[in-house]
């Protein structure tokens, strides 16, 4: 398959490094409307490279197609895709909101096109093991769910497209909690009630953090929190906990913690802490983290095979619609809102 | 150009001291907390010192211009400890790439004092006038990088994992050429590249015509961190010419060191091991494991 890359950004050079090396991929152009950046590309690799996706999608006619630009151009790029036929694999989040990316889910369901966001946490080993610990059914009925996303990177106000809402859609809660919201929705279903409020600590434009309570079906309540002005955070950091009948459970990047009151599924009773060297496999090529890689493999796949992937248009849509719900309701002061 | 330094068996890490924890992120915060007093960084360092480690790794983080303020007071730390640098820091990268966009982050580095007037050129023009730059590029990013610790006892300049492990991917071979020939050349210094990715890697360099290549990769026998798989790397570790400066021994403090050590010691080429740590017994029982099992087997 030819994969051409739209943005030539750090994402956009991590999927090119990563699918390059993939078997059965072949990398075959690069656009960006940065002539300097595609300078440097075109340095160093002998390939085409582009200052007008269109005439790259035209020209080079790829099977598929990753975009990893500013979120205002997702839906429209996404269009130009579908129109032509092309598979593509969008960086997070999907769209500005919304009701402007819903008419593009019948259509790519119309033309069978391979469609995924980059929600990649759901290929990370510890979310993953998470999310077959919570479908097996061990914990039983779960109560209550928490959720966080903290990241120490703002401190002053920032440069850039992230920062416009216009371009962006949003901050923190679009920009960087999307990673954690799709792993709630993943694990618990959509949430049918959304309360939040949101805080501007360094930027006018877009919120710096957030809070606010999710309501899943079946009763179960639950918050999430999340900032990028959190000091002492190196990394990104995402954790889930959840209470149940049966026990509880805590997953973030580096562990899994679980403990049952009654064994169940196979897992004993009492507490079982699985640390990332216990879930770790071995990926093709590691380029930012085998999550990506496992992500970028099963796009390739699903095009390859004329499969499908979990997070796809349609579920990156659910997540939107979410954070439609966050927005208005911090609109509104924390007023419940519907997704 | 001066002769080329011999490779130190081993090298006392530097992670602990910027936060960084793979095991856990929450414990690696704590300990950059600890640490944010470089007395405590320089403590550690004589610990290494009075157990026979002469070197260690260290990255362009901030904190470690302070270190190697450190050092210079020392003098002693400035001429014979030797200093395996790691560039570039590229959390800063990303962080700022996530502030302001990539392409701000390239322009901005590189339009940092000294070094405009260098690339003055570059400013004027699109594509064309960038034809046949990377190089110059690539090797102001260098210099960049490791202006501020050129006075200390540089024995090595390692290309870090994430931007090697990038140029892998993209098969771009003129990267590992052009850095291997700057850092012999205008540092004398030996090329070292991490990578999460040994065999492919050890074909890269093969191609890129860097011979005998000194490589940074993760080895342990959880194979944590060991890609495509365990088997491949010591397959790799056997049939080919290089020289590993084993890190992620302890797959990330996952395995205690007698067992990881008494592993590496049945693996041929590991001329040096890299390892963390941040108190003097931990010093004590990790280099004394390290001495036990590999003593005779590390060497230049």
């Amino acid at each position: 398959m030819r994969v051409a890359i739209i943005g030539i950004g750090k994402m956009g050079l991590l999927h090119a490094g990563i699918l390059n090396a993939l078997d059965g991929v072949e990398l075959c152009a690069m656009s960006d409307t940065s002539k300097y950046l595609l300078g440097i590309v075109k340095n160093l690799k002998p390939i085409p490279v582009h200052d007008d996706y269109l005439k790259m999608l035209d020209r080079e006619k790829p099977d598929a197609a990753v975009i990893a630009t500013p979120v205002k151009l997702h839906v429209p790029m996404m269009r130009e895709c579908a129109k032509r036929g092309i598979h593509f694999l969008v960086e997070k989040p999907l769209s500005l909101n919304a009701p402007e990316a819903e008419p593009l889910i019948h259509e790519v369901a119309d033309k069978k096109l391979v469609t995924m966001a980059g929600y990649m946490l759901r290929y990370a080993e510890t979310f993953r093991k998470a999310k077959q610990v919570i479908a097996s059914g061990a914990l039983g009925r779960i109560q209550s769910v928490q959720g966080s996303s903290y990241v120490g990177q703002l401190f002053k106000p920032g440069k850039g497209w992230r920062y416009s809402r216009a371009e962006s859609g949003g901050g923190v809660v679009i920009g960087q909690a999307t990673h954690l919201l799709d792993l709630m929705h993943w694990y618990f279903g959509d949430p049918v009630r959304v309360s939040a409020t949101c805080q501007h600590l360094y930027s006018e434009d877009v919120e710096d953090a957030a809070h606010g309570q999710l309501e899943f079906a079946h009763g179960v309540s639950g918050w999430f929190d999340c900032s990028w002005s959190r000091r002492h955070h190196r990394l990104l950091e995402i954790e889930v906990r959840v209470q149940a009948e049966n026990g509880d459970l805590m997953v973030n990047d580096d562990s899994l913690r679980l403990h049952l009151e009654q064994p169940a599924s196979g897992h004993a009773a009492g507490w079982t802490h699985w640390k990332k060297p216990d879930l770790f496999e071995g990926v093709p090529i590691d380029v930012g983290g085998p999550q990506y890689t496992r992500q970028d493999e099963a796009f390739a796949r699903a095009v390859l095979d004329g499969g499908s992937v979990e997070t796809d248009l349609a579920a990156a849509w659910r997540v939107q619609k979410t954070v439609d719900a966050i927005y208005h309701s911090a609109d509104r002061r924390g007023e419940p809102v519907t997704p | 150009m001066s002769t080329t330094p011999m490779i130190d068996p081993i090298l006392l890490g530097h992670n602990q001291f910027f936060g960084v924890n793979h095991l856990e992120a929450g414990a690696g915060n704590e300990k950059a907390i600890y640490f944010s007093d470089v007395a405590r960084i320089l403590d550690v360092v004589q610990h290494a010192r009075s157990c026979g480690v002469h070197a260690m790794m260290m990255s362009t983080h901030e904190r470690a211009l302070a270190v190697a303020d450190g050092f210079r007071r020392d003098g002693t730390l400035q001429r014979e400890f030797g200093v395996y640098l790691l560039i570039p820091y590229v959390a800063k990268y990303i962080k700022q790439a996530n502030e302001k966009g990539l392409v701000n982050v390239v322009t901005d580095s590189l339009g940092n004092s000294s070094i405009t007037e260098k690339l003055g050129t570059l400013w004027q023009g699109g594509i064309g006038a960038l034809t046949g730059d990377a190089t110059r590029i690539l090797t102001t990013l260098i210099d960049f990088e490791v202006g501020p610790f050129r006075d200390l006892n540089l024995k090595s300049i390692v290309l870090h994992d994430v931007l090697a492990d990038l140029a892998l991917g993209l098969d771009m071979p003129e990267v590992f050429a052009t850095f291997d020939r700057h850092v012999r050349d205008k540092y004398g210094a030996i090329p070292g590249y991490g990578t999460k990715n040994l065999p492919m890697m050890a074909a890269m360099l093969k191609r890129a015509g860097v011979e005998n290549p000194f490589i940074m990769a993760a080895i342990n026998k959880k194979g944590f961190w060991v890609n495509p798989s365990l088997e491949s790397c010591e397959r790799t570790l056997r049939e080919e010419k290089l020289r590993l400066l084993a890190m992620s021994s302890l797959a990330a403090g996952y395995l205690k060191p007698d067992e990881a050590y008494a592993y590496l010691a049945g693996l041929p080429n590991i001329s040096s091991v890299v390892v963390g740590v941040s108190s003097r017994h931990h010093a004590e029982e990790t280099f004394g494991a390290i001495q036990r099992h590999l003593g005779a087997r590390t060497s230049s």
